[in-house]
């Protein structure tokens, strides 16, 4: 309510005077009232809960129940005296270090992606000219407190909300606030009821854009409108991210599995007369077999490598987990300005002698292509050159002319720059063309003018030059310019100029008319005293010498980002604060709305119809204004966003976009969003994925975001999109791969206690092959390149396409698996029949065999063993199970790059990392096996070169029959074998 | 349906695949020596009999009941060394390794009983349980192809002195070197493996005491007895208790 208030009034009520300010010792009692002049931090979690959530999600509680196990179990041999009960309690440690390190990790990768955002946050502290003590003194902007009298200008942050007092010329940029682009004036006067309309408040994070003011602080900190948007924001819950879904769904159902297979043979076991103990034992085991320990830190892992990725194209992922929810994206709710577009007026039509010219808008134009040969041209250009005020800052001469800084309004920056390109050196022709007089655009003429004299040494006359709007500048001109001749201003020719600047109009371009006119030299000798006040100087009857019209226009890079959306089945929508026509232009432009499709207006305008009787179902576009959207009910706003594939929201505020992207979601679609403003964060947190631009983007839109675009471009999402596909395609195969060997791990468990067999494998054994062997190869595959054009499908279906699916897991557990628990079989029985143990022998052993006491345990052939000879036997037969596991991993590695193309297709050597990860395995197990085979506790065993190969006929049968299964997918597509061997 | 199919062929194939590999594998296998034998490369000791929980003897010699189990375990092992079993087994000469290599049909060489001593279970039924002085048999486990190098013999110690009088049979525990080596059960079916009874004379005064034996295998020195980990290589600790 301040706004209404008259400056005494407000002096009253804070406690202050417009000269003095507020004392020392006051603003200090009020700063410890209210705290400092700053936006509170969103509650961060703190680090240890983030920590102690690492240490139990996922597999985290399986395993800890795993190791609790192992001590219990410890603990009871303990108390019984038993002969190795350690053995347990080093299990039990084991476990624990691998929940830990693992939780470690995760934690390591969240903080290291968080970090990188801190960065962002930091800025330099803000400085603000206060009066206190009838003194001007510079304070860090956070020590403001209401009733201080601060003083802005130009260029500066406004530091607090702030009543105006007193302005000069002062303009504000509210962009990050409401989006509106347009810098807006600010004065004294009370202007509107609402305190976000009124001319004479101006608000905390905003710009002065230009002119001076100075103002009250009447709200700091969160109380001011900012502050009050951003604790909205952190109000609006975060969704879980689609991956994050995916995960879970993953981590549950191998839990599942886990879990049952356990109890089951728990059951199974004490039902077989096994001692309780013993089936604890099985049962950590069956959990460790089970559980692929590795994984989630590999899915980490993966996921890092493509932000990194992502962020060398641009793409900033602030939540490793965004990453891929921007590859199952199926809306994007795009921002116009500076995201689709560059952000900047460039001059895109011209219209003289008659014709419409187009220029190029390119970023990095050098030259003009249209004709400009005629004379008319030439008059053109010495306006558009001398009647502007915009300059470029000195020192920039290197720069290409697009990137360099200027001084001035956006459509004076515009021609600035299109002068500079075409005639070069536009400064020097302004010297050369001095100027002796000038009114500057305001808004109650609508143009601007100034008084020249000419560069021809000859030629005596000052040149009036003017611009302005289109229809005023014509009601001045009594000429027009023909191809550098005068001719009448006669109807047909005014016609002509309505048609073109309809025309440009239409095109959602800003339109200036041009006029000049020689002041005669006898009137209006050298030493005449031009005085703009009484204007002693004609402005009617002048020479219209033609318009020019500029528009942001759109990226190059973006329209073919566009249509690459389309083809991947992502529908962009257009939401911006602009005007409909432009939005719509610049839509078309960009291929949002491509060329052929209709609105229903255009419908109405073509068959020449009342737009109510248009068959609303035919319009594949729509363009709705955010006043319309205002008095629409939900279910009418879904049906539009349901009925139109190609949609623009224009003049939206940004809290609308809070709607539609909550419309999209009830779509079902996954929703990306972008933003800059502060507004803008309650959409962007509220999206599947919030996009903030990096470079114009508002802290608290960073903040609010889960990617931050470095560009600000369009095109960088789309690159972003192609990523996250890509990591969504590798996870599965990463999965498929772990899960695999899984059942390797378990077959191992489950035979021995039916068939009472030696223990196959050691649960040290199989934690090395999780956490050591297979660790490198499944983040190699995060580098797999895409087997077909994935910009070509449409978006995954959230509720369909899982992560692992049904197909994925039975494939991996029971065929692949199955046949890899065969190959380490045929090598478990290998090793021991050939040192004299038959398999027959083998069978229903397992109570003498691990009976301490038996110590003459005799063999197929009749040789006598020791228990500790045994141990030593089996531990070979560990090592020989675990290296055929690391073998026929190998051939899984390499099926694995693939789910539908043959493996030749794909290259078996353009993934280079996938060798590392095959020579890392090999490297590994042969460290393990001969560098290790020595360290008991890890049970490893120097084992025969020969044994190496045992499994290798079954690698190649598990390829062999994946390209077998891949041919017949790729062969018959929808039958039978597709439906339920594809994952 | 067609899923169930698929399974069953699959597995069928998987299994087909499983046993056709381990036949080939058990094809390169002779039936008579396994392909590798560095796993046991020396031999582990062990006694008879064996009690069921460890290697602890508990009685009381005037409880016949008590040592049952011991002579009957006894009795049955040293069953197969009745002279009735032994009619196949040949003579051979003392202290030299008996060599078949070229020999079609391995001889085994006949161990009397007699060697045994007071431990034969000849003169005393109970073994010596009965009279304090229990016999407990060593034996060397088989290994095929061990040729012990030396003159093997079985050497017991007790830690606690005086408690216990060691005496073996044969005389000082000697391993005749003529059972070895061994070929195997398929082509060495009657081989019995020497065997070196250990008489414990316990002391009268040591009764009620648990006293803790350690035998080992001394002379010969490609036989280990001091594995750090295997605790049976070459040795054995046992425990006996006797009361009255």
């Amino acid at each position: 309510e301040d706004h209404k208030l008259s400056t005494s009034e407000l002096e009253e009520k804070y406690g202050t005077s417009i000269n003095k300010g507020l004392s020392s010792a006051r603003a200090a009692e009020i700063l410890a009232r209210d705290g400092p002049n700053s936006l509170t931090p969103p509650k961060a979690t703190p680090e240890i809960v983030k920590f102690l959530k690492q240490m139990v999600g996922g597999f985290s509680i399986l395993l800890w129940i795993g190791a609790v196990f192992s001590w219990i179990s410890f603990a009871i041999q303990l108390a019984q005296g038993a002969e190795s009960p350690f053995d347990n309690l080093y299990l039990g440690v084991v476990l624990a270090l691998v929940v830990i390190l693992t939780g470690i990790f995760a934690y390591y990768q969240e903080a290291k992606s968080t970090n990188i955002m801190a960065s962002f946050s930091k800025m330099i502290p803000q400085q603000a000219l206060v009066i206190r003590d009838a003194e001007k003194k510079e304070l860090p902007a956070d020590q403001l407190v209401v009733g201080d009298i601060v003083e802005i200008k130009g260029g500066d942050r406004i530091p607090a909300d702030i009543r105006l007092i007193s302005t000069q010329g002062c303009k504000v940029d509210n962009s990050s606030l409401t989006g509106e682009s347009e810098p807006q004036s600010r004065s004294c006067d009370f202007t509107h009821e609402n305190p976000l309309e009124t001319r004479n408040i101006a608000f905390y994070s905003t710009t002065c854009v230009e002119g001076t003011a100075t103002g009250m602080v009447i709200n700091t900190g969160d109380r001011t409108v900012i502050g009050r948007i951003a604790s909205l924001a952190s109000g609006v819950g975060n969704e879980k991210t689609p991956i994050a879904i995916e995960i879970e769904h993953f981590v549950y159902l191998v839990a599942g599995v886990a879990i049952s297979i356990g109890v089951l043979f728990f059951i199974i076991s004490v039902s077989m007369r096994y001692k309780i103990l013993d089936s604890i034992i099985f049962l950590i085991g069956i959990i460790v077999a089970n559980v692929p320990e590795g994984l989630l830190a590999t899915v980490t892992v993966s996921l890092s490598l493509t932000a990194k990725r992502m962020a060398k194209k641009n793409c900033l992922v602030k939540n490793l987990e965004a990453v891929e929810t921007l590859g199952s994206t199926s809306i994007i709710c795009s921002d116009k300005t500076g995201t689709l577009t560059q952000n900047r007026m460039t001059v895109a039509h011209l219209w003289f002698d008659n014709q419409i010219y187009s220029a190029d808008t390119s970023e990095d134009q050098t030259t003009q292509p249209f004709d400009q040969s005629s004379p008319s041209w030439t008059a053109l250009s010495k306006i558009v050159t001398l009647c502007n005020r915009a300059e470029f800052r000195p020192g920039q001469e290197n720069l290409p002319i697009m990137k360099r800084v200027v001084v001035g309004d956006a459509s004076e920056t515009a021609l600035l720059k299109f002068a500079e390109v075409i005639l070069g050196d536009v400064m020097n022709i302004r010297a050369r063309n001095k100027k002796v007089a000038e009114i500057p655009f305001n808004s109650t003429n609508k143009f601007q003018l100034s008084i020249h004299e000419t560069d021809d040494p000859n030629d005596k006359r000052f040149l009036l030059v003017m611009k302005g709007a289109p229809e005023r500048i014509l009601e001045k001109c009594s000429t027009i310019m023909i191809n550098g001749k005068e001719e009448p201003l006669d109807s047909e020719k005014a016609a002509a100029f309505q048609t073109a600047y309809m025309e440009l109009g239409g095109m959602g371009e800003r339109v200036l008319g041009f006029c000049h006119l020689y002041l005669p030299e006898n009137e209006f000798p050298d030493t005449y005293p031009f005085d703009t006040d009484s204007m002693n100087f004609p402005t009617s009857n002048l020479c219209f010498v033609g318009l020019l019209s500029m528009i942001d226009p759109p990226r190059s890079t973006v329209p073919d980002a566009v249509s690459k959306c389309r083809s991947a089945g992502i529908k962009v929508i257009m939401v911006t604060g602009d005007h409909p026509i432009t939005a719509k232009a610049i839509a078309k432009s960009v291929g949002i709305i491509s060329a052929t499709s209709e609105t229903v207006e255009d419908i109405a305008k073509r068959l020449n119809i009342p737009v109510e009787q248009v068959n609303r179902r035919e319009a594949t576009a729509a363009v709705v204004n955010g006043m319309e959207l205002k008095d629409m009910s939900l279910q009418q706003l879904d049906e539009i966003l349901c009925n139109h594939s190609e949609i623009v929201f224009a003049r939206t505020s940004p809290q609308q976009k809070l709607i539609i992207v909550e419309g999209c979601q009830r779509q079902g679609a996954v929703v990306a969003v972008t933003g800059d403003g502060v507004n803008d964060s309650p959409a962007l947190k509220k999206a599947d994925i919030g996009i903030a631009m990096g470079i114009a983007g508002s802290d608290a839109a960073k903040n609010a975001a889960d990617m931050v675009l470095l560009d600000d471009n369009f095109a960088s999402i789309v690159t972003g999109v192609e990523e996250g596909r890509l990591i969504f395609d590798n996870l599965k195969k990463t999965i498929a791969y772990t899960l695999t060997k899984n059942i390797a791990e378990l077959c191992p468990f489950l035979i021995y206690i039916i068939a009472s067999i030696p223990m196959p494998i050691g649960t040290i054994t199989i934690l090395f092959i999780d956490l050591g062997t297979d660790v490198i190869p499944s983040v190699a595959l995060a580098y797999e390149k895409a087997e077909s054009d994935i910009m070509n499908r449409r978006p995954r279906n959230k509720r369909k396409d899982r992560l692992v699916n049904e197909q994925l897991a039975v494939y991996s557990y029971l065929q692949i698996g199955i046949m890899q628990s065969v190959g380490a079989f045929v090598t478990y029985f290998t090793v021991y029949a050939e040192q004299g143990f038959l398999p027959s022998t083998l069978l229903g052993v397992r109570v003498d065999w691990e009976n301490n006491a038996i110590n003459d345990f005799e063999d197929s052939y009749g040789q006598e063993w020791t228990k500790y000879q045994r141990m030593y036997l089996q531990w070979t037969g560990y090592t020989a199970f675990f290296v055929s596991i690391t073998i026929q991993q190998v051939a899984d590695l390499i099926i694995r790059k693939t789910r539908r193309n043959s493996i030749f297709q794909q290259g078996l050597f353009r993934n280079k990392v996938i060798w590392v990860g095959i020579f890392s395995q090999i490297g590994i197990a042969l460290i393990l096996t001969y560098g290790l085979g020595h360290v008991t506790a890890l049970n490893f065993m120097p084992l025969r070169f020969q044994y190496w190969f045992v499994a290798v006929p079954f690698a190649i049968l598990i390829w062999v029959y994946d390209e077998v299964r891949k041919l017949f997918i790729r062969r018959y597509p929808g039958s039978w074998w597709d439906k339920n061997m594809y994952y | 349906g067609l899923i169930l199919l698929f399974y069953l062929v699959f597995y069928g194939f998987l299994a087909a695949l499983f046993t056709f590999t381990m036949w080939v594998m058990l094809q390169t296998l002779s039936s008579d020596i396994p392909k590798y034998r560095d796993r046991i490369s020396s031999p582990g000791l062990m006694i008879s009999p064996k009690p069921d929980t460890a290697l602890e003897f508990y009685f009381n010699k005037s409880d016949a009941q008590s040592y049952a189990e011991y002579v009957s375990t006894l009795r049955k092992f040293l069953e197969s060394y009745d002279d009735s079993k032994q009619s196949q087994n040949i003579n051979c000469t003392p202290g030299r390794i008996f060599d078949q290599n070229d020999v079609a049909v391995k001889k085994a060489c006949r161990f009397n009983l007699s060697e045994l001593g007071q431990c034969s279970g000849k003169e005393d039924k109970t073994f010596g349980y009965s009279k304090g002085t229990p016999c407990v048999l060593v034996k060397m486990n088989r290994i095929i192809g061990l040729k012990p190098e030396g003159e093997p013999r079985i050497y017991c110690t007790s830690k606690e002195e005086g408690m216990v009088e060691i005496n073996y049979f044969p005389p000082e525990g000697l391993i005749d070197l003529m059972y070895f080596p061994y070929y195997g059960k398929s082509l060495h079916a009657h081989y019995l493996q020497p065997l070196v009874a250990v008489q414990l004379a316990i002391n009268s005064n040591s009764t009620k005491e648990e006293i803790a034996i350690e035998c080992k295998i001394l002379g010969s020195p490609n036989l280990k007895n001091e594995d750090d980990r295997d605790k049976f290589l070459g040795r054995i600790a046992f425990k006996v208790q006797m009361t009255e």
